[in-house]
């Protein structure tokens, strides 16, 4: 755990890994969250929910009315998201496909 | 972990009960490039007859002890793995650089490939090797009936070895080749019965040279063509394609290179609802940002850390993903990851 925030410190997920190789020109550390983030809104935005970088160690879910979680990586975001908004997120839902694809 | 700090590489050996696991592992067990290899068995019942079969490791032998060990004991695996280690580091048995898990015939391999991969102070000191599945090609269609992990530990394996093709009938052996190669097109045949043991092939995942998806496909509208497989075709008739209906296997190109980080978010949303039918995703990945390729690898809702291969294993260098699913529309799952990742991506088939 650390610290200063209490947040405890898990193992990365696999997701969350970047694949730029050091030097490669690639995002920073930083760039790379905020990528990151951006497109899980991609999704969550269908849904009126919303993903922020909490402190570079861990993400904050939020929905309209404001209820808010934190998760400790991208793969964590969608069982969350979908206890919030009591319904589930299907990337193969054609509804989902349609709106990414006139995205 | 072993000289040079590396992981000791873990092999999984899962089949069918009676495919000729204890066989098969008796015959790597003779080969010189075995000896410091420690085996663990899964004790199925009251009577361990595998252990009786393989008591020759003895002080590398370890009998987890109640019963199936994906179910049950996945505790078990953490400590007998746990166990070794701290053996290993106080010399109370001798210096090993390859464990090898044999599993039951009822066991389902994803909970043991989580255990390898998720806990920590297992995989800091050890690291998933191939996973190898027997067939006994006599029993192949009885057996996929009969157990429903059976497709689950074809869909996982990195190899697939056929036993007891010796005793089949004519083109017997054909016909669960070419099936074999429609659920896992991405693991590779050996033949226990015609080729002598190759312990690299079976065991090491990524001999130099080998593509980890293999070129067996022609883009669709023949953009491309590959010399191939069977996959796809209707080969095995009757019973045997009867029990595997529902299990398919595709293959998807992408046209350029990708953006790893939204790749990531989409294939971590997909595993989030349908990891369950999402038997096997390996692909070789083109990124935005590196030139060597990066190999993924999941089973179910379970992903191995994804790796950079020092190179290409042919000229093309574009990304390819082989997806082993059940009851999953194939075309729609194109879709989404082409509108998710903004790539063209084109579906592949038998040559």
């Amino acid at each position: 755990m650390c610290g200063l925030c209490g947040v405890f410190l898990t193992e990365t997920h696999w997701s969350d890994v970047s694949m730029s190789r050091p030097g490669s020109g690639g995002r920073t550390r930083r760039h790379e969250r905020l990528h990151r983030v951006a497109q899980a809104n991609r999704i969550l935005k269908q849904y009126g929910l919303k993903l922020t970088d909490w402190q570079g160690s861990a993400y904050l879910l939020a929905s309209r009315t404001g209820q808010t979680v934190i998760v400790p990586s991208v793969a964590a975001v969608w069982p969350a998201a979908e206890r919030l908004r009591k319904q589930s997120i299907d990337p193969l839902d054609e509804r989902l496909i349609e709106a990414l694809e006139h995205d | 972990m072993t000289s040079g700090n590396r992981p000791t590489p873990v092999n999984v050996l899962t089949g069918f009960l009676g495919s000729g696991k204890t066989t098969l592992l008796q015959r790597l067990l003779r080969s010189p490039r075995m000896e410091r290899t420690a085996v663990l068995i899964n004790e199925f019942g009251e009577i361990g007859l595998d252990h009786l079969l393989v008591q020759q490791m003895d002080e590398s032998v370890l009998v987890l002890q109640s019963g199936c060990i994906c179910c049950s004991i996945r505790d078990d695996l953490k400590s007998a793995l746990r166990g070794l280690l701290s053996r290993r580091e106080r010399h109370e048995i001798p210096a090993f650089d390859r464990v090898v898990i044999e599993t039951t015939g009822l066991a389902d391999p994803g909970p043991i490939l989580y255990t390898l991969l998720s806990e920590p102070v297992i995989r800091h000191h050890f690291q998933l090797g191939n996973v190898i599945t027997t067939v006994d090609v006599v029993n192949a269609g009885l057996h996929l009936s009969r157990n429903p992990e059976g497709i689950k530990q074809v869909a996982a394996a990195d190899r697939l070895v056929l036993t007891k093709s010796d005793l089949a009938e004519p083109g017997q052996s054909a016909v669960v080749r070419d099936e074999l190669a429609r659920l896992n097109p991405s693991a590779r045949l050996w033949d226990a019965a015609e080729d002598p043991v190759d312990v690299d092939f079976l065991l090491d995942m990524m001999p130099s040279g080998t593509p980890p998806v293999p070129a067996r496909y022609r883009l669709e509208e023949g953009v491309a063509q590959e010399r191939g497989s069977t996959a796809g075709k209707p080969t095995a008739p009757g019973e045997l394609r009867r029990h595997t209906d529902s299990v398919s296997s595709f293959s998807l190109m992408l046209d350029r290179p990708m953006d790893w980080t939204a790749f990531g978010v989409w294939l971590s949303l997909l595993l989030n609802r349908h990891g369950d039918d999402v038997l096997r995703v390996k692909g070789i990945l083109c990124v935005e940002g590196t030139e060597t390729p990066v190999f993924i690898n999941g089973v179910q809702h379970i992903v191995h850390p994804p790796q950079h291969l020092e190179r290409w294993p042919t000229e093309d260098h574009r990304s390819r993903i082989v997806f082993i699913t059940r009851g999953i529309d194939q075309g729609r799952l194109r879709r989404s990851l082409q509108a998710f990742c903004r790539l063209q991506v084109a579906e592949l088939s038998a040559a």
